[in-house]
């Protein structure tokens, strides 16, 4: 089993409930930062083709595959886009993945990923509580931990935690209100 | 200083009842340089259908030109007189296709519908967006002036000579306090039976 | 155009909706709201335009921007979506509309500067979307967008509830109207209403007229005659026989 990590970003809140984790198949989803009319574009387009792939393959669409398709339109485009993305999902072969495509357009895969304007507020906090092999519960409170030290530390992120746990049955999704936050020192 | 008032220019429309007027001053100049006092900046459209094409000089002639040659295809293939909205959307079109480079005209259009005579005037901006009013509207570089007269001295229902005075007091006040207008003036009312057609006199400084 | 810019030209205003213009999801559809003010810098161009755009007969969507963007844009994609309909045979979703127009706004990378509100009722219900110049786009309950969007979402924040019903619903879009109306310049006179639901459209132009003109006490009517006329060319003309009537130059005043 594998977990996603979700990431909410943006300055002034256009929309204080904007949902950054976007579909792109039945089992992979991606988080989007940057550009919104820029993330938007790409990640319709991968959802696109992964459906596309989908229906002539008739099998779920890999991990792998769509980080890839992200990973080229992020690079091809690197000069006109500004995207940051990261794509997580479970399929039959490798099970639950992590990739992080930042703003140039590379591809890495990693055990856990952040992102985003806040993301780096919080990197001393991820690298001291990851562990390799956490169960559910634990992954789900590392996000929720990190997203909320996040938030608090940085002026345009903020509002709703938005989670989504990817497993082979599919999806469950989780919204965390504002005032319902894990808290820490406030000063 | 805007493109748009390099060589100055108005045009203004109105309606009365069962009749509308349309009226341009005929200065053309570089800036404050007066070239020729007899440019005229309306153009005939139709039998009861004019446009004023304010603006840069150069793109009055090629829009009215652009213009014609487009409601010439269309008469042909229609084998009709174009309805003064219709010949809106012709403008817009023309006008928007060049939306990133746009000619600098503000065009004003009034007429009468072929067949019912219902009386029309409608503006553009320089990139085609219509404007269609149950007043008046106002084009150029005294616009401003030309909005205010209109704003007093305009009336429901006037009547051919009535509306003539008013469009005509309306454009000729306002180009007095614009120093890129005047020296001259041309009415057109357009009624169900005839179009009269009158140059004023006017102050030449 | 750069060159004209380096030497010194401004580029000239083209008309833009200084404007508000907002929408909700209300019980069996959706309201959009719009003001009726177009401006042209600080010029008031139309005191009474309509910013509520056709779509589809089941869609509309109101227009903030530059108004000819605004106008061609949502022409072209309500052509497109008729053209979609009777191919298909199907009422078109809004959902389609939603990704034609941030396709094609994102095509020109927010070079046309048309914002717009999206709402409309299809077979999976009533939708509503917010669509900035840029390409991207929300799906919200209630949005607001414009000069004036900031004035029409504090009231929307604060009155807003779920499954609010049609009296109450186009009272509360009224009033956020109102507040772009009277709060923010570029926005004014009238508020206009559509109310989209199942199987009927209603669009209130206007809903209500926030102004009203002043009545004229005098006549600034001038006599006839006061004009000075040099030339005067008369063209007649009964159906299609012209017959050109030249007179003497005439002297007034």
């Amino acid at each position: 089993m594998a977990y996603d990590f979700g990431l909410g970003i943006r300055a002034y809140i256009a929309n204080r409930v904007t949902d950054k984790l976007t579909r792109v198949s039945d089992h992979i989803y991606c988080c989007r930062s940057g550009s919104a009319a820029d993330t938007q574009a790409v990640s319709d387009i991968v959802a696109y083709h992964l459906d596309f792939q989908q229906s002539e393959t008739q099998e779920a669409p890999l991990v792998k595959t769509a980080a890839n398709l992200f990973r080229q339109m992020c690079y091809r485009y690197r000069d006109q886009l500004s995207a940051g993305i990261l794509c997580a999902g479970w399929d039959k072969k490798e099970g639950g993945q992590v990739y992080s495509i930042p703003l140039g357009g590379m591809l890495i895969r990693q055990p856990f990923s952040i992102g985003g304007s806040g993301s780096s507020y919080i990197y001393g906090y991820v690298d001291s509580v990851f562990k390799p092999g956490m169960s559910r519960q634990e992954c789900e409170k590392f996000v929720e931990n990190s997203l909320a030290l996040a938030m608090m530390r940085d002026g345009s992120s903020g509002g709703v935690i938005r989670t989504a746990v990817i497993t082979e049955k599919g999806v469950e999704r989780k919204v965390i209100l504002g005032d319902k936050l894990p808290k820490f020192f406030e000063g | 200083m805007s493109i748009l008032s390099y060589n100055g220019g108005d045009v203004i429309a109105m309606k009365g009842k069962n009749c509308v007027a349309i009226a341009c001053d005929r200065r053309f100049g570089i800036q404050a340089q007066t070239v020729a006092t007899d440019f005229d900046k309306i153009f005939k459209m139709g039998e009861r259908l004019y446009v004023g094409l304010p603006g840069l000089a150069t793109d009055t002639q090629t829009v009215s030109q652009r213009l014609k040659y487009r409601l010439n295809l269309y008469t042909l293939r229609e084998n009709r007189e174009i309805k003064p909205k219709t010949f809106m959307s012709v403008v817009s079109n023309l006008l928007y296709e060049r939306r990133f480079g746009p000619y600098f005209v503000e065009p004003v259009i009034a007429g009468l519908d072929p067949i019912t005579a219902e009386p029309f005037v409608c503006s553009l901006d320089l990139i085609g967006c219509p404007m269609i009013t149950d007043d008046f509207v106002v084009s150029g570089t005294a616009s401003e002036q030309m909005y205010g007269m209109c704003e007093t001295l305009w009336t429901p229902d006037l009547s051919p000579d009535d509306l003539f005075e008013t469009i005509s007091q309306a454009l000729l006040n306002a180009v007095d306090r614009d120093a890129v207008s005047g020296w001259g003036a041309k009415v057109f009312v357009i009624e169900k039976d005839k179009v009269t057609v009158r140059t004023l006199k006017t102050r030449m400084d | 155009n750069l060159s004209l810019g380096q030497k010194g030209f401004k580029a000239p205003t083209a008309y833009k909706t200084g404007t508000t213009i907002a929408g909700i999801i209300f019980k069996d559809g959706v309201i959009l709201g719009a003001d009726t003010r177009a401006t042209e810098d600080t010029i008031v161009a139309d005191k009474n335009c309509a910013k509520i755009h056709y779509i589809a007969p089941n869609i509309y969507c109101c227009g903030a921007g530059t108004a000819a963007d605004t106008e061609m844009t949502t022409q072209m994609v309500s052509s497109n979506l008729e053209l979609h309909r009777l191919n298909t045979d199907r009422n078109v979703r809004v959902a389609t509309a939603n990704q034609m127009l941030k396709q094609h706004l994102y095509r020109y990378q927010g070079y046309i500067s048309a914002a717009l509100v999206l709402g409309g009722v299809d077979i999976a219900g009533p939708h509503l979307y917010s669509i900035y110049p840029h390409g991207s786009t929300d799906k919200l309950p209630y949005v607001t967008m414009g000069s004036g969007s900031l004035a029409a979402m504090a009231i929307f924040e604060d009155g807003w509830k779920p499954n609010i019903d049609l009296e109450e619903g186009k009272a509360l879009v009224k009033t956020a109207i109102r507040g772009g109306i009277f709060n923010d310049l570029g926005s004014g006179s009238n508020v206009d209403l559509c109310i989209i639901t199942k199987d009927k459209v209603d669009y209130i132009r206007p809903y209500e007229e926030s102004n009203e003109k002043g009545k004229r006490q005098g006549s600034y009517k001038y006599k006839r005659g006061t004009t000075s006329v040099l030339t005067k060319d008369v063209i007649r003309f009964d159906e299609l026989d012209i017959e050109v009537v030249s007179e003497e130059a005439m002297e007034t005043s």
